[in-house]
């Protein structure tokens, strides 16, 4: 293993809002005059035209600022990174609009004035961890949503204040998996470093606990007691969208609802069992908000995404919150072999109510020969392998589990793995577009998943390598990502190729925002990142920006992609699991640690 | 027997072989009336022909013609392949050659025919480099088809269908042809489908049987459509239908099919060809280099004095250096003659890039102030300026190229008594002996340091009073050392026998002397060197005739070697500089011995080699097992000596040929065998030979410790082939200072292959530059001052990049057709 990168505090961006009059603007902003600055002999690509820049200032640590249309890009000649040499600030993340008619120097960071009012731009020193802890308060203030962690929904642009109560996200399962994820390693490395009885350790097990019990309380609620897994669930106090299959619990049974995809599958009004039990330590996460099981409108037609960060889960939760809680780890075994069972009676398949498969949940054969499964084998043929392994692992058994496993590879699922590249790149072909612009980028951190679960837990030598040897076939397309999140997983999984790159990781740590409150940042305005469009259409950015310079999202977008607006839409603050995630694992594995300035 | 063989009905045209170029193209002429009438005549046949340069004759000849090949093109009938220029070895052309190849192709097929080639087809080159899939992906072509090498020369290339792979991660789905481009003949084509069906079974999918009469044209005959036709459907065979390349990919990407992968080089099919007539390998590099530095500067004058680019100019040099990378031409395998007229089409595109390269120096350097207070002449009087005579500095403006800093000697035609850079300081100069017979015999040598793609001048005070007489004597020692390596020659034999990098510490010549001139016969095999691959039967190494060290100056020294073999002479002149990295030997043979081949050798030693060689845009290690191999401007063999990982490489100026058998490097310098010899047994007359004569070659010895990707070979070599330009100027005001950097980039690993217009009269910029080191890196940027300022740039590695500035300053990402194509 490579030597731990050492994060340091860094300068990092806090941006507030004024109107142009407020009384917190300084008037020496309203009255100075712009100056132009001489930018002829710049050393580094700037943002925006030279031309373009119409004012500067000089802020006490010798770092300039300069206007002008387009935003205020930042150099800091003495940066020890190239990455923060030069940075750039822009509608509507940092600033109003992007018109600067004037700033002025305030210290660390300046007051901007532009067409729309005025922004405080704020360089606030802050550890890495500091970052992780402001990034949770905000999810567990404004985004958790029975304790599950996706997104929440606003009523106003760039406003927390304007929350909307409801809203679920189709993939409420995957996220909030990869967030407990995050927090049990959180809670572990604490653990370790502070001991079992630290304040910090002890919050930290409370958070991790309750976003486990969370995800697992999903494997559970449909009540159908066949393993079936539901996406998400609603209570009685939220509306219900029209967008995918939903099931109202009514007593023993629940009734499918009225919904465009329920009509188009024909199963309006279809009753299924309900009345399976639910732990009731994992009810209490909808019982102690004053609702009951009549209450719970559940979500089904749960794909395979959904179940491949269900069953990491249980490895990690397993592992660190189950050894040491057996009756919760009881639950976690009881949950793996339902729908593990689930899926091995129903032909590797998900079920639904009219006795079909699931749109996206589907490891059999008979879906890989599809046209559209031809390509999707090698990430499913992965993930099933894993279910089968972590079920093992979870119950101490083999079993069905090790003859299911045994008769996948009889069947070829192992050689499937190591094909995704050659059939994602042939089916791009065949559709005449790019290898970029038709990855489903989601399925990157699916396949992290999987195959960091298989490797891990895998026993057979050759095995093991054919797994690595399938993960390196992703590489084209995760590596240029530079996401910790993922590359700490492969990292683990193939420590004799691991090249960590210190400099990325420390920059995508360093510049990941300090919220995730969504606004959008331009980058049509900037000259210094060349766009490339793929043939059909799809446009990147051929340089990866810094975190805070593009659009935020969760583990499911590029983010070479040319794009203007956060991947929620303007309405909208994120999880912070995409920085918890990395941060934790990071910290508990030794890839990162923290360090003085 | 579900399955569909394709029938590729084509011709494989050689413009330039066992004739010439008229023949050729009278040839192409023929072929395409013949297909077009066959096209008319049944509604099923397709037609699929390859080369832009042959599109392009009909269009100039015979524009009634063209329109009906337009017509049918439109129709999907006549199906252009390759968007190339030509089908053009795949060994030899720089990078930047292959995408003017595509540039110049694709974007003629597009403005003719509303369309780009699909698909690569080079099914008679003689060897396909590693980097082919992105070159082709580049170009905008997703297929590939090729023959050579064939089964029997290379069994382990997968057979029928696979992905190529290169080393950026590019890759194209490729058929190997499994049975020859062309054919003639109802018996023939009758035994080939039999087996194309066998073969279609046991491979589980349709294949592409390839028929029409070849390499001199022809293209398929009534009697070979009759018999297809006749044939498409027969009780227990596969179907067979009319197809073209295009259509058979589209169609099997729609089958699903787990192909194999290959992720190596397609080799070898004519080693003798990667060395066979200088001629052409030198008048190639020297074009390409050329042209690419010519067309760098013209683009800076056109900025910086808003002189009209030469775009155009440099359209139709490039097209000519194209068609001379034409296998069959490059390779050297073609009847002498043709020569004559390779030589007169390089001569074209060398003197538009000289004159376009002397116009844009020229343009830039008068707008740079060299005014002296004082100097109220500011022209010649006569030979020396009126200035120098009066006391005055002479400036001289040096121009660099290369998106690097260069710091190496440059010469020019007087001596000196100082030198001095812009800022006053002194440079290390030496006068040298001039290549005149007259006045003082003497020109001055000096350092200069050049910024990345800019211009440095430099101040030179003139000596009248000098004589080479007084000033060139030197000591008989047959030493050399300067910070980087230490050599010295044997005085009985004329060979290296110390050889000693300082940083690292390794005697390369502790086991064997160096750089052996060693004759090797060839007396077995034609002018391909078909199925031979290695060339180990040493006639005798060359015999010292005499020694003598002709330089020892402060700036560098030179002993000059002559050695003989029966009635041929080599001079090799050792130059060794202060501050070069790189040991220059500039040779002169006087070369008689047929069936031969004139290799130097450096039998290294050591143990764990590893041979190295450069191709385009990248490099690609080999077994050190023997077999002649080819590269650009360089080849290494890196091994284990006393504990330390040590190499040695060799470059050239105008060679592409190496071999390697174990821990020694041997680059080929000669191969004087019979022209456009085929497969023959002996020869019946009295021929001409391809290298007898006068040849004139330089080549280079460079050291490193580490790997040799990890050296500076690629950025060595690449200056040993492009001279920096020594412009001498006299005394003017001007708006440009007097040193000045127009490009560059942080990213060590990264060089600049093109600076140029773009080719939709846009008057937007296009940079191409490629990574040299084998490593993914991120933050790159390039600075210019010719768009503002500057973007970033993440490069994977072995990754070609081009970007496209328009005159907003917005940067794109394009390929070889610049954005053109939407």
């Amino acid at each position: 293993m490579a030597e731990a990168v050492k994060l340091s505090p860094q300068l990092t961006r806090v941006v507030s809002h004024f109107k142009k009059y407020d009384i917190e603007v300084p008037k020496s902003l309203l009255e100075t005059r712009a100056q132009k600055p001489d930018l002829s002999d710049f050393p580094y690509p700037l943002p925006l035209k030279k031309k373009d820049y119409t004012c500067f200032c000089e802020t006490d640590n010798g770092v300039f600022w300069y206007g002008g249309k387009g935003g205020v890009t930042r150099y800091n000649p003495n940066a020890e990174s190239i990455y923060d040499k030069v940075m750039h600030f822009a509608s509507r993340r940092d600033l109003l609009d992007n018109n600067v008619a004037a700033l002025v120097p305030d210290g660390d960071g300046v007051w901007v004035l532009t067409d729309n009012g005025a922004t405080h731009i704020d360089m606030v020193l802050m550890s890495m961890e500091d970052k992780a802890y402001k990034l949770l308060d905000e999810t567990l203030t404004y985004v958790q949503r029975h304790s599950m962690v996706s997104q929440k929904h606003l009523s106003e642009a760039g406003n927390l204040k304007s929350i909307l109560p409801y809203g679920h996200s189709d993939n409420d399962g995957t996220f909030t998996a990869g967030f407990a994820i995050g927090e049990i390693f959180h809670y572990v490395t604490l653990k370790r470093e502070l001991g079992d009885f630290a304040d910090e350790t002890i919050e930290a097990r409370k958070v991790a606990m309750r976003a486990s019990e969370a995800v697992l309380l999903l494997m559970y609620i449909a009540g159908r007691g066949d393993g079936f897994v539901a996406r998400t669930y609603l209570t009685s106090n939220e509306p219900v969208p029209d967008d995918g299959l939903f099931y109202k619990k009514n007593g023993a049974t629940a009734v499918c609802l009225n919904t465009t995809d329920a009509r188009q599958r024909g199963v309006v009004g279809f009753e299924i069992k309900a009345d399976a039990p639910i732990p009731e330590r994992l009810r209490r996460l909808y019982t102690c908000d004053g609702f009951d099981d009549n209450d719970i409108t559940y979500k089904g037609d749960t794909s395979s995404d959904e179940i491949t960060l269900h069953f990491l889960h249980l490895l990690v939760a397993h592992e660190f919150l189950g050894r040491e809680d057996p009756e919760y780890d009881e639950l976690l075994k009881i949950a793996a072999v339902n729908t593990a069972t689930h899926i091995i009676k129903n032909n590797y398949a998900l079920r639904e109510i009219d006795g079909k498969y699931t749109t996206w949940a589907k490891w059999n054969l008979e879906y890989f020969n599809t046209a559209m499964g031809w390509a999707d084998a090698c990430l499913n043929a992965g993930q099933l392998l894993m279910y089968m392994r972590v079920t093992m692992h979870l119950t101490g058994e083999k079993g069905i589990w090790q003859e299911t496993y045994d008769k996948l590879i009889e069947s070829g699922y192992h050689k499937l793995t190591v094909k995704h590249f050659d059939r994602f790149n042939q089916v791009c072909v065949q559709g005449g577009i790019g290898f970029r612009e038709d990855i489903m980028y989601g399925d990157h951190m699916l396949a992290c998943a999987s195959l960091w679960g298989l490797i891990t837990l895998e026993t057979d030598p050759e095995l093991k390598e054919m797994f690595r040897q399938a993960f390196r076939t992703w590489r084209n397309s995760l590596a240029p990502e530079y996401n910790p999140g993922y590359d700490f997983l492969y990292f683990l999984s193939d420590p004799d190729n691991a090249k960590p790159d210190a400099e990325r990781i420390k920059t995508w740590f360093y510049r990941f925002n300090v919220s995730r409150l969504a606004a959008g940042v331009s980058l049509d305005k900037r000259r210094d990142y060349p766009v490339r469009t793929f043939k059909g259409g799809y446009r990147e950015v051929s340089a990866l920006p810094p975190n805070d310079e593009h659009f935020i999202a969760k583990y499911d977008r590029d983010p070479l992609e040319y794009k203007n607006e956060d991947s929620g839409g303007a309405l909208c603050v994120e999880s912070c699991y995409p920085y918890t995630f990395a941060y934790w694992i990071g910290r508990y594995f030794k890839f990162i640690e923290e360090g003085k300035n | 027997m579900d399955k569909i063989n394709r029938l590729i009905g084509n011709a494989h045209l050689d413009p330039i072989w066992l004739w010439r170029w008229q023949e050729g193209c009278a040839e192409v002429l023929q072929t395409f009336r013949s297909a077009l009438d066959r096209l008319k005549e049944y509604n099923d046949f397709v037609f699929t022909c390859s080369s832009a340069a042959y599109y392009k004759w009909v269009e100039d000849i015979d524009p009634q013609m063209f329109e009906e090949i337009r017509m049918m093109v439109k129709k999907g009938r006549w199906v252009p392949v390759n968007g190339w220029w030509v089908q053009p070895d795949c060994n030899m052309p720089s990078g930047e050659s292959y995408a003017r190849q595509a540039l110049y192709s694709q974007l003629y097929y597009y403005e003719k025919f509303g369309i780009t080639c699909k698909t690569g087809y080079n099914v008679d080159s003689f060897g396909h480099n590693a980097m082919m899939p992105q070159l082709l992906q580049k170009s905008g072509m997703d297929f590939y088809v090729f023959q050579r090498p064939g089964m029997h020369e290379n069994d382990e290339i997968p057979e029928n269908l696979f992905w190529w792979d290169s080393a950026d991660g590019s890759r194209v789905l490729t058929y190997r042809l499994p049975d020859g481009y062309a054919s003639g003949g109802v018996d023939s084509l009758r035994r080939r489908i039999d087996e194309l069906d066998k073969r279609a079974d046991d491979a589980g999918y349709g294949l592409m049987l390839f028929y029409g009469v070849g390499n001199h044209g022809g293209g398929p005959t009534r009697g070979d459509i009759e018999f297809l036709k006749e044939n498409l459907e027969r009780e227990g065979y596969n179907e067979l239908e009319f197809s073209s390349p295009d259509g058979y990919f589209e169609d099997i990407l729609n089958e699903f099919l787990d192909l194999p992968s290959w992720g190596d080089e397609l080799q070898h099919h004519a080693s003798g060809c990667y060395s066979a007539t200088s001629l052409i390998k030198a008048l190639n590099r020297k074009a390409e280099n050329a042209l690419a530095a010519a067309e760098k500067w013209d683009t800076v004058s056109s900025i910086v004095t808003s002189s009209a680019p030469c775009t155009k100019e440099f359209e139709k040099a490039w097209q000519k250096v194209c068609f001379n990378q034409f296998h069959d031409i490059m390779c050297g395998c073609s009847i002498m003659e043709a020569y004559e007229d390779v030589k007169e089409s390089e001569g074209y595109a060398l003197n538009i890039a000289s004159e376009s390269y002397n116009n844009a120096l020229l343009r830039i350097s008068r707008k740079i102030d060299t005014w002296i207070d004082g100097v109220s002449d500011p022209v010649f009087e006569e030979r020396h300026y009126s200035g120098a005579d009066r006391g005055f500095p002479r400036p001289v403006v040096v121009f660099n190229p290369h998106s690097y800093e260069v710091e190496l000697p440059v010469r020019t035609y007087h001596p000196s008594k100082a030198v001095k850079d812009c800022d006053g300081n002194e440079v290390l100069f030496q006068n040298i002996r001039s290549s005149r017979s007259n006045d003082d015999h003497l020109d001055t040598l000096f350092v200069a340091k050049v910024p990345p793609f800019g211009y440095a001048t430099y101040w030179l005070e003139l000596d009248s009073e000098a004589r080479a007489e007084k000033e060139i004597s030197c000591e008989q020692n047959f030493f050399m050392e300067n910070e980087f390596m230490a050599v010295e020659l044997d005085a009985e034999t004329g060979f290296i026998k110390s050889l000693v990098d300082k940083k690292s510490g390794a005697q390369y010549a502790d086991e064997n002397f160096l750089a052996i001139p060693t004759v090797i016969n060839d007396d077995k095999t034609d002018t391909w060197a078909h199925n031979v691959f290695k060339f180990h039967d040493v006639k005798g190494l060359m015999e010292l005739v005499s020694i003598e060290r002709v330089e020892s100056g402060a700036l560098r020294s030179v002993i000059r070697t002559k050695h003989k073999f029966n009635d041929s002479y080599l001079t090799q002149e050792f130059i060794l500089a202060k501050g070069q990295k790189t040991l220059r030997v500039d040779c002169k043979a006087m070369w008689q011995e047929s069936f031969t081949l004139l290799k130097f050798a450096f039998p290294v030693g050591g143990a764990d080699e590893i041979s190295t060689y450069e191709i385009p845009c990248g490099y690609i290690k080999r077994p050190c097992n023997g077999e002649e191999e080819p590269a650009l401007n360089w080849a290494d063999l890196t091994v284990n000596k006393d504990g330390k990982r040590v190499g040695l490489s060799v470059m050239s100026d105008s060679k592409y040929s190496y071999d390697c058998p174990g821990a020694e490097l041997r680059l080929t310098a000669l191969r004087n065998v019979i022209f456009a010899d085929h497969y023959s047994d002996k020869p019946a007359a009295s021929f001409n030979f391809t290298d007898e004569g006068l040849n004139r070659f330089s080549y280079g010895i460079y050291l490193h410790d580490g790997e040799a990707e990890g050296s500076d070979i690629v950025k060595e070599a690449h200056l040993f082939n492009n001279n920096i330009a020594v412009v001498p100027e006299s005394y003017h005001k001007g708006e440009l200072s007097q040193k000045e950097c127009f490009l560059y980039t942080n990213l060590d690993n990264v060089v600049v292959t093109a600076l140029k217009r773009c080719e939709d009269g846009s008057g937007d910029l296009v940079v191409r530059l490629y990574e040299t080191k084998g490593v993914d890196s991120s933050r790159g940027y390039l600075m210019s001052k010719l768009f503002d300022n500057g973007f970033w740039f993440d490069i994977g590695k072995h990754e070609i990049k081009t970007f496209r500035i328009d005159r907003e300053t917005n940067v794109t990402e394009v390929n070889f057709l610049e954005g053109i194509v939407k």
